[in-house]
């Protein structure tokens, strides 16, 4: 999650690297800490963000749209799963939509943070 | 992207950036304290996600132990179906991989008025924000005669780590044809299905080794969570071999004599040659001694933030609050931890907050390839936390989807012990 926040890190550490404010860039080991982000932290009680799960099934770096869509088919019982029906069950669309971008952009081998 | 990133941005990018920022950087520079007591599950959870959601805030852990023992899945350790050292997980990545501070050493008071926690060597640690994960306490002489003492003789075994190894060594020197006496708590207490899966467990163990033994479960309680479940899975299982008497019938344990292994009721004396006690419990000894248990002798808490009702800027998890419809698991003080680490380092950071979602899913096993679940959500409601969503397994289930539940549970352990301490 740092690295791929760090592109933007990077970009203010150079704006800021001539200026009188430079002291106060340090890399930080900071992760995302968006709706996704602190979504996908529920998630990791089952299941790994580096994608190396064994017997539970991998979420990471899926089309996010492909994503949402089982979320969908859990909510509405046409996809059959009694945990992920009571998670879907209790999230919004648009939480679910923000979950999905975030796991989308995860890669195998990527760790939180 | 960061949201810190894209406010840190916009601002930097604005003309008058300098004199805006300035106090935003005496604070980065300070760096924010927070001291979470408690490397258990709900302690650990909180630090890793505290340290990894806000690089601005230095975290230390207080554990004296150097490895913890789950007391999730122990039975299975009890039962001859796992190592001990599977259940046993160190610190050296949450200090190594997110730099938290972990000190290994007891912290034995705290000075909320002052903001610092003190240390069995006499340091004090100052602090902005208190994590206190102190788990349970045992309610130790609420029954004649069982005492810290006694539960060397009569293992508790409800904390992972010498008590669960205890009560192994017990259960294997123990001659078929014993009789394996549990006493169930009262509620509320750790792992509501979790002395009924024990009673499960070791009857695995006792059809394989010792085929003639019992199993008796004298319980406080007059019912008990996913009872239909249980009661068929012995009945399918362990015809005849596992006993459950509620306390409306024995009248509830009275005494206990550890000099003959005998459990008296206010009937009935029971001799037994193995007695697994499980105490009433209250939260941990630090809570109690800090003032942040109340009369029932657990936690209130602020249900969005888990920060005490009682002392401002000390927050709880894990077993020792009670709040609403929760159950004290280890897979809820990790939903706990996370949604305390987002609210604080909001509140010493600035970062955004969402509305919090807590789950809850328990992997219960009944034989070696039949298990079952449950999959709660929860939220905060007004003042408490209530639960919105529930399914549980049922009777008469598909035995292949129980394997399936056996495998997921396996993997769950793996991924959900990597989210704590990995």
């Amino acid at each position: 999650m740092a690295r791929q926040a760090a592109p933007a890190r990077t970009f203010i550490a150079l704006l800021l690297s001539t200026g009188p404010l430079a002291f106060i860039v340090h890399p930080s080991p900071a992760a995302e800490n968006n709706q996704g982000a602190q979504l996908a932290a529920m998630c990791a009680a089952c299941h790994r963000l580096d994608g190396l799960d064994k017997g539970i099934p991998s979420i990471i770096g899926l089309d996010e749209n492909k994503l949402a869509g089982m979320m969908a088919e859990f909510k509405s019982d046409k996809r059959k799963s009694q945990i992920m029906g009571v998670v879907a069950r209790s999230l919004t669309d648009a939480e679910v939509a923000d979950l999905a971008h975030y796991l989308a952009t995860r890669q195998k081998g990527s760790e939180r943070p | 992207m960061n949201c810190w990133t894209r406010r840190q941005f916009g601002c930097l990018a604005g003309a008058a950036c300098l004199t805006a920022l300035a106090p935003r950087v005496a604070k980065a520079q300070a760096k924010s304290r927070v001291v979470v007591i408690g490397g258990g599950i709900g302690g650990a959870t909180v630090a890793k996600y505290l340290a990894a959601s806000a690089g601005t805030i230095e975290v230390m852990l207080v554990e004296p132990k150097p490895r913890y023992t789950t007391c999730f899945f122990s039975s299975l350790y009890l039962a001859g179906m796992r190592s001990f050292e599977s259940l046993t997980h160190g610190y050296e990545a949450l200090a190594q991989n997110y730099g938290i501070k972990v000190i290994h050493e007891s912290a034995v008071a705290i000075d909320p008025a002052g903001k610092t926690v003190a240390l069995k060597s006499g340091a004090k640690l100052p602090y902005d924000r208190l994590v206190l994960a102190p788990g349970i306490a045992f309610k130790f002489g609420a029954i004649e005669g069982y005492d810290e003492a006694a539960a060397e003789i009569m293992p508790h075994a409800w904390n992972g780590g010498p008590q669960t190894e205890l009560l192994r060594r017990q259960l294997d020197s123990m001659e078929d044809g014993g009789l394996f006496l549990i006493v169930a708590p009262p509620n509320p207490f750790r792992c509501p299905p979790g002395p009924y899966e024990r009673a499960s467990l070791v009857a695995y163990y006792f059809k394989q080794y010792k085929p003639k033994s019992k199993i008796l479960i004298l319980d406080a309680k007059d019912s008990f969570f996913e009872q239909d479940l249980f009661q068929d899975a012995w009945t399918r299982h362990y015809p005849g071999m596992i006993e459950w008497l509620p306390g409306q019938f024995t009248g509830g344990v009275k005494s206990v004599n550890v000099k003959d292994l005998s459990v008296k009721t206010q009937g009935e004396t029971f001799k037994a040659a193995v007695v697994n006690f499980i105490p009433a419990q209250m939260a941990g000894e630090l809570a109690q001694q800090a003032g942040l248990a109340d009369q029932s002798g657990w936690c209130p808490i602020e249900p969005t933030s888990f920060e005490s009702k009682l002392q401002p800027g000390i927050h709880i998890v894990g077993d020792a609050i009670q709040s609403g419809e929760m159950p004290k698991s280890a897979f809820l003080a990790n939903s706990q931890a996370k949604i305390c680490a987002f609210a604080i380092a909001a509140a010493l950071t600035g970062s955004d907050r969402f509305a919090p979602h807590l789950f809850n899913t328990c992997f219960t096993f009944l034989a070696a390839d039949d298990a079952v679940s449950d999959a709660i959500a929860l939220a905060p409601n007004g003042n408490t936390i209530k639960i919105s969503e529930i399914l549980i397994s049922e009777v008469g289930e598909d035995a292949e989807l129980r394997r399936q539940v056996v495998q997921a549970a396996n993997g769950w352990y793996t991924a959900f012990t990597h989210d704590v301490f990995g």
